[in-house]
C-alpha cells in the first residue's frame, strides 16, 4: 500500500502541507487566554438571560391573561440570544473569525439557504394547520387548545407564532 | 517571499513522490491494492464507471420489462414465468413485480447510474489530471467513498431477491405508502433496505463531494487560477457543492422515515385506516416528506445535469476547434443554476395540499432557471457556429445532448407553471420531460465524456463504427421513444398505472405504446452493443499512439498515454493560460502548460 | 513576521497552493460540518413545520421541570441549563486543548483533552437521566375517556392542554382501579397504599382531588418523536465526539502528533466537538427555550 501517493506521507516536519504557505498562530498566550475567557463569559451570560426570558415566558403562561404578543417577542428576543452564541463559538471557539475573508464566505453565503428553507418549510406547516382547522372540523375541535380552562364556544383563528 | 516559499515544497514534495514510484523497488504494487483497494483516482474512477455500467444494464432492463407491460397489457410471455417465477404468474407481469420494476428503474438509474456513475466516474478521473494533481486530497476517502457506494449496491441489490421483493412505492418513497408495511409487499422488508442502501450511498456521495471540493481549491497546480479551470471542473465543483448541501437533507428525511416504520413514531403519518385496521398514528404531515425529499430531489436533477453540461462544454469547443463562447457567462449560469437548484424544490409538489400562494413563489423561482438555461444553449450553439467541426462520437454525442437538453428543457417552463401542472402532474408527459431533459440528456453527456475520455483512462480507442451506430439508434430511439409520451399526457394518460387499456379515452394511445416498446427494445440492445464495444475495446481496441490524441488544451494530455499513480513523470507542469485556445493567431491550438508569447493577442 | 506582511501581496487563487491558506483535511471537516449543519437542519426544520401545523404545543417548562434528586419538586429549567453549561465548558476545554496543541504542549493537550472527554460523558449521563426520566415518569393523563399514567414516548405525550372538569370526571368513571389508587395516594398520604388498594371504584373516585392533579389530555404525539429523534441523534455525535477525543488522547499520548510535528489533528476534533457544542445551542433553543 506504501506507494500509493499520499501528500501528507513524504513531508518534513516543517512544511505539514504543501499547499499551506504559513501557519498562523495565536498572537500570544496572554492575550489568547483573556480572549477565551471573556468568550466564555459572554456565552454564560447569554445562556442566563435565555433562562431568564424561558421562565418570563413560563410566568406569563400560568397568569391569567398570556399576552401573546408579549411572548412571540420574547421568543424573537431569544433566536437573536441564540444566533449571538452561535457566532461566538464559530467566529472564536472554531477560529473561523481568524481565517481568511474568502474561506469565512464560503461557510457564511452556503448557510444563506436556510432563510428559504426555513420560511417555506414552517409556511406550510402553518398553512396545513389553517387547511385542516377549515376542512376538517374534528380535527379543529379535538386539537384546538381550551380557552383558559373552559372550552371555547367558538375558537379563535390560530395566529403562526403563539399557539402554546 | 511567501509565496515562493509556499510553492516549492509542493514542487519538492512531488517530485519525491515521483522518485518513490520509480525508484524504490522496495514497495510492491499487489493486485487488491491496485485494482480492488486502490487509493489512485484513475482507477477509482473506473471502478465507478464500470459498476454504474452494471446498474444501468440491470436499470435499463427494468425498463424493457415494465414497457412490455405497458406496450401489451393482458399478453402473456412465459419466458417471463421461467426467470421471474410467481412475479410473473402466467407469463404476466404482477402488479407488484410492475411497481418494484418502476421503482428500481427509477432509483437505479437516478442515483446509482446518474450520480455515483456519472459525477463519481469523471469527477475522478477528471478532477486531479485537468487541474493538474497527483491525486485527490485525500485519497483515502476516495477509496472508501467508492467502497460506500459498492456497499450500498450490495445491499439494494440484495433488496431485488427477498421474498417480498424491493421497495415498490416509486421512487420518490412517499409515505405513507412506503412507511406502512402493511399496506404493500414493497414496503415492508425491501423499503428498509432501500433506506438504509440509501443512507450508505449518502455516505459515498459525501466522501467523494468533500474530497473533490477541497482538491478543487486546495490542489491546484502553480498558474491553474479557478477562470483557468476547464468547464467540466466547474461542473464537478458545483455538482459537489449540491450534493455536500442537499444530500444530508434526504438522511435525515431517510431516517424520520424508518422510525416511522420501526418505531412507532408519526413524522409523516395521521389519520390513517389501512386494511380496516385504523392507525393510532397523529400529527404527522406526508407533505412534510416530500418537502425533504424534493429539497434533496431537486438538487439531484442538477447533480446529474452539471457534470454532463461540464463535459459537453468541454469537449464541443475541442472538437469545434474554436474557444468556448462565452466562458464567464457559462460558469456565471452554472453558477446560478447551482443557487436556483436549492430555492425551487416544491415545484414537484404543486398538487399535494402545498398552500398555493407559497407555489406562487416556487413558479417564480423555478422559471427563473429558464434564463441561466438558455445562456447555456446558446453558447453551445455559438460555440458550434462557424466551427471546423469534428464528427467524433463524442461530438455527435454533446450536440444530441444540446438538442435533448432544449427539447425537455422546454417543457419544464410547461410543468413549473402550477396551473397548467394541475392538469400535467403525474401524467405521461412529465415522464417525457424529465427523462428527456435529465434521463437521456444525462446519458448523452456520460457516452461523450465516455468516447472522449476513453483514450485517457484505458490508452485505447472506443471502435470508431459501433459508436456512430450507437449514437444515431440512441438518439433517434430516445425521440421516438419519449417524444409521443407528451401526447398521451396532455391528453390526460396517467404514469405509473399497470394497465390503462380499460379507459375507453387512452385506446388511442395503444398502437403508440407498442411502438414505445418495441423502439426501448431496440434502444435497450443499442446500449448492450455499446457495453461490448466498452468492454472489448479495453482489451482489443485501437491502441493510442499519440500523447495528445485530440489536439486538446486541457493537462489530462500531457500526461503520458498511460499515467501511473502520480499521473505525471516528473514535476506537475506550470498553466500559464485559460484551456480554450483554439484557433488563435493562425494556430490550431496551444495548450495550457505554454508561455503567453510576446505578440499573442487577447481572447 | 515577514510572512504576515507579505499576506495582500499574495495571489491566493493563482494555483500552487490553498487559497485559504488551510490544509485539506481542515478544509473537509468544514465542509462536513456544513454538511451535518444541513441534517440536523433539516431535523429542526421539520420540527418546527410539524409545530406550526399543529393548534396546540407543549410549554417546555411544564415538561422540563425535575431535577435528579429534587423528587417532584418544579424547577424548570434548571437541569438542562447544567446540561447546557457542561457542554459550553467542555467547548472551552477543547479549545484550550487546540490551543496547547499549537504550542506543541504534549501535557497540557493531554490534560485539556481528558477534561473535554469528562465534559462529553458528563453530558451524556445528563441525557440519559433525562431520557430516563421522562421515559418511566407517571402522569395522570386523559387518554380515550380515561385517566392513564404514562410517561413521553414516541406514542403518548401526557403535556397536552389541561382537561376540563367535566371530561375528567367523565373519565374517572372509566379509569382502572389501579389507576385510582395511584390518582388518590399521589395526593393523600393519610391512607396506606394498601387501604387504598382494598377500597371500591365509587370511593376512589369521590376521594381523588382533580383540581390538584392538574390531569391534561393527551398532547401531539410528534413532541416525543422529535425530542428524542434530535437530541438521540445530537447525544450521538456527542458520543463519537467523546470517542474522536478518546483516540486523539492515546495518539498524544503515543507521541504520534509529537513525532509528525504538528497537532493539526487535535484541531480537526476540536472544530466537531465545537459543533457539537453549536448543535446544542439550537436544539437547546427549539425544544427547551420557544
Amino acid at each position: 500500500m506504501s506507494t500509493h501517493f499520499d501528500p501528507t506521507k513524504h513531508i518534513s516536519s516543517s512544511a505539514a502541507y504543501p499547499e499551506v504557505s504559513f501557519h498562523h498562530h495565536d498572537t500570544d498566550d496572554a492575550a489568547f487566554k483573556k480572549k477565551v475567557r471573556k468568550t466564555t463569559i459572554l456565552l454564560s451570560v447569554i445562556t442566563i438571560i435565555e433562562l431568564a426570558i424561558g421562565l418570563a415566558i413560563y410566568t406569563i403562561h400560568k397568569g391569567e391573561n398570556p399576552n401573546a404578543l408579549l411572548v412571540l417577542m420574547f421568543k424573537g428576543a431569544v433566536c437573536i440570544l441564540t444566533l449571538a452564541k452561535a457566532y461566538y463559538i464559530v467566529s472564536v471557539f472554531m477560529h473561523l473569525g481568524d481565517e481568511i475573508r474568502n474561506m469565512i464566505m464560503t461557510i457564511v453565503v452556503p448557510l444563506m439557504l436556510f432563510i428559504w428553507f426555513i420560511i417555506a418549510f414552517v409556511a406550510d406547516g402553518n398553512s396545513y394547520k389553517n387547511l385542516r382547522n377549515k376542512y376538517d372540523k374534528h380535527f379543529q375541535e379535538s386539537t384546538m387548545p381550551a380557552d383558559h380552562h373552559k372550552k371555547a364556544e367558538e375558537p379563535k383563528p390560530a395566529d403562526a407564532g403563539g399557539k402554546q | 517571499m511567501s509565496e515562493a516559499l509556499s510553492v516549492h515544497p509542493e514542487i519538492v514534495t512531488t517530485h519525491d513522490v515521483h522518485h518513490d514510484e520509480h525508484g524504490g523497488g522496495h514497495h510492491k504494487e499487489t493486485f487488491i491494492s491496485k485494482y480492488i483497494f486502490s487509493m489512485d483516482h484513475k482507477t477509482i474512477g473506473k471502478q465507478f464507471l464500470i459498476t454504474g455500467i452494471i446498474w444501468a444494464i440491470v436499470g435499463g432492463l427494468f425498463s424493457v420489462l415494465f414497457r412490455l407491460q405497458l406496450g401489451y397489457p393482458g399478453q402473456s410471455f412465459p419466458i417471463l414465468e421461467t426467470f421471474f417465477g410467481h412475479w410473473a404468474k402466467g407469463g404476466q407481469i404482477q402488479p407488484e413485480f410492475y411497481y418494484a420494476l418502476v421503482t428500481m428503474h427509477g432509483t437505479v438509474l437516478v442515483f446509482f447510474v446518474l450520480t455515483a456513475g456519472l459525477s463519481g466516474t469523471f469527477a475522478n478521473i477528471l478532477i486531479p489530471l485537468q487541474i493538474g494533481a497527483r491525486d485527490m486530497a485525500s485519497p483515502m476517502l476516495n477509496m472508501l467513498s467508492y467502497w460506500f457506494f459498492f456497499l450500498a449496491s450490495v445491499i439494494m441489490m440484495s433488496s431485488l431477491f427477498i421474498q417480498t421483493g424491493p421497495a415498490s412505492g416509486g421512487w420518490t418513497i412517499y409515505p405513507p405508502l412506503s412507511a406502512l408495511g402493511q399496506a404493500s409487499d414493497g414496503s415492508k422488508l425491501g423499503m428498509d433496505l432501500w433506506l438504509v442502501s440509501m443512507a450508505m450511498f449518502i455516505v459515498s456521495s459525501l466522501l467523494g463531494g468533500l474530497n473533490y471540493i477541497s482538491t478543487i481549491l486546495n490542489m491546484r497546480t502553480k498558474g491553474m487560477s479557478m477562470t483557468r479551470m476547464p468547464l467540466t471542473i466547474w461542473a464537478m465543483f458545483f455538482t459537489a457543492v449540491l450534493g455536500v448541501l442537499s444530500f444530508p437533507v434526504l438522511l435525515s428525511g431517510a431516517i424520520l422515515l424508518l422510525f416511522d416504520r420501526n418505531l412507532g413514531t408519526s413524522f409523516f403519518l395521521s389519520d390513517i385506516v389501512v386494511n380496516g385496521e385504523v392507525l393510532p398514528n397523529e400529527g404527522g404531515s406526508a407533505i412534510l416528506f416530500q418537502h425533504l425529499f424534493w429539497f434533496l430531489g431537486h438538487p439531484e436533477v442538477y447533480i446529474i445535469l452539471l457534470p454532463a453540461m461540464g463535459m459537453v462544454s468541454e469537449i464541443m469547443s475541442v472538437n469545434s476547434r474554436k474557444p468556448i463562447f462565452g466562458y464567464m457567462a457559462m460558469l456565471g449560469s452554472l453558477f446560478a443554476i447551482a443557487i436556483l437548484a436549492f430555492l425551487v424544490w416544491a415545484h414537484h409538489m404543486f398538487v399535494t395540499g402545498l398552500n398555493p400562494f407559497l407555489g406562487s413563489i416556487f413558479v417564480l423561482l423555478t422559471l427563473l432557471i429558464a434564463v441561466p438555461s438558455a445562456i447555456k444553449v446558446f453558447n453551445w450553439l455559438t460555440t458550434l457556429w462557424r466551427g471546423n467541426i469534428r464528427f467524433t462520437p463524442a461530438m455527435l454525442f454533446a450536440i444530441g445532448f444540446v438538442s435533448l437538453f432544449i427539447s425537455g428543457g422546454l417543457t419544464g417552463i410547461f410543468l413549473g407553471n402550477s396551473t397548467i401542472d394541475i392538469h400535467l402532474h403525474d401524467t405521461m408527459f412529465v415522464v417525457a420531460h424529465f427523462h428527456i431533459v435529465m434521463g437521456v440528456a444525462s446519458f448523452f453527456g456520460m457516452f461523450a465524456g465516455v468516447y472522449h475520455w476513453f483514450p485517457k483512462m484505458f490508452g485505447r480507442y472506443l471502435n470508431n463504427t459501433l459508436g456512430y451506430i450507437h449514437f444515431w439508434v440512441t438518439m433517434v430511439g430516445a425521440y421516438l421513444i419519449f417524444w409521443p409520451m407528451h401526447y398521451e399526457g396532455l391528453a390526460g394518460m396517467p404514469r405509473r398505472y399497470l394497465d390503462k387499456s380499460g379507459w375507453v379515452s387512452f385506446n388511442q394511445f395503444g398502437d403508440l405504446d407498442k411502438m414505445i416498446t418495441v423502439v426501448s427494445i431496440i434502444v435497450f440492445a443499442v446500449q448492450l452493443m455499446f457495453v461490448f464495444n466498452f468492454f472489448y475495446s479495453i482489451f482489443k481496441g485501437r491502441k493510442v499512439t499519440t500523447q495528445n490524441p485530440w489536439g486538446a488544451n486541457t493537462l489530462e494530455w500531457t500526461t503520458p498515454i498511460r499515467p501511473g499513480h502520480g499521473n505525471w513523470v516528473g514535476e506537475i507542469p506550470e498553466v500559464h493560460r485559460w484551456p480554450y485556445d483554439y484557433g488563435k493567431d493562425g494556430r490550431d491550438f496551444i495548450p495550457q502548460t505554454e508561455p503567453i508569447g510576446a505578440n499573442e493577442s487577447k481572447h | 513576521m515577514a510572512t504576515t506582511a507579505n499576506v495582500h501581496q499574495t495571489k491566493w487563487w493563482s494555483g500552487g497552493k490553498s487559497p485559504f491558506n488551510m490544509e485539506y483535511g481542515k478544509l473537509m471537516m468544514w465542509y462536513f460540518l456544513m454538511s451535518d449543519a444541513f441534517t440536523f437542519g433539516a431535523f429542526l426544520i421539520s420540527y418546527g413545520s410539524i409545530r406550526f401545523s399543529q393548534n396546540f404545543w407543549p410549554d417546555p417548562n411544564v415538561v422540563f421541570n425535575a431535577f435528579p434528586g429534587a423528587g417532584h419538586a418544579n424547577l424548570p429549567l434548571a437541569f438542562v441549563s447544567v446540561m447546557t453549561f457542561i457542554l459550553i465548558i467542555s467547548s472551552v476545554t477543547m479549545v484550550l486543548a487546540v490551543h496547547a496543541g499549537h504550542k506543541g504542549d504534549k501535557q497540557a493537550v493531554v490534560k485539556w483533552l481528558a477534561w473535554t472527554i469528562v465534559g462529553g460523558l458528563a453530558f451524556l449521563s445528563c441525557q440519559a437521566w433525562e431520557w430516563h426520566h421522562l421515559i418511566t415518569g407517571e402522569h395522570a393523563t386523559l387518554i380515550d375517556g380515561q385517566i392513564k399514567m404514562v410517561g413521553q414516548t414516541t406514542t403518548v405525550n401526557p403535556w397536552g392542554d389541561l382537561a376540563s372538569a367535566s371530561a375528567v370526571a367523565d373519565a374517572l368513571k372509566n379509569t382502572s382501579h389501579e389507576t385510582l389508587v395511584q390518582l388518590v395516594s399521589s395526593h393523600d398520604h393519610s391512607v396506606s397504599h394498601e387501604q387504598l388498594a382494598g377500597m371500591s371504584q365509587e370511593k376512589l373516585i369521590s376521594m381523588v382531588n382533580a383540581a390538584d392533579l392538574h390531569i391534561r389530555e393527551n398532547g401531539p404525539v410528534a413532541f416525543g418523536g422529535y425530542f428524542y429523534g434530535i437530541t438521540g441523534f445530537h447525544g450521538f455525535h456527542v458520543f463519537s465526539g467523546v470517542v474522536i477525543n478518546i483516540i486523539m488522547l492515546i495518539m498524544t499520548q503515543k507521541d504520534v502528533f509529537q513525532k509528525r510535528g504538528h497537532y493539526l489533528m487535535i484541531e480537526k476534533a476540536g472544530l466537531y466537538w465545537h459543533f457539537v457544542d453549536l448543535v446544542w445551542v439550537f436544539v437547546f433553543l427549539c425544544f427547551y427555550l420557544i
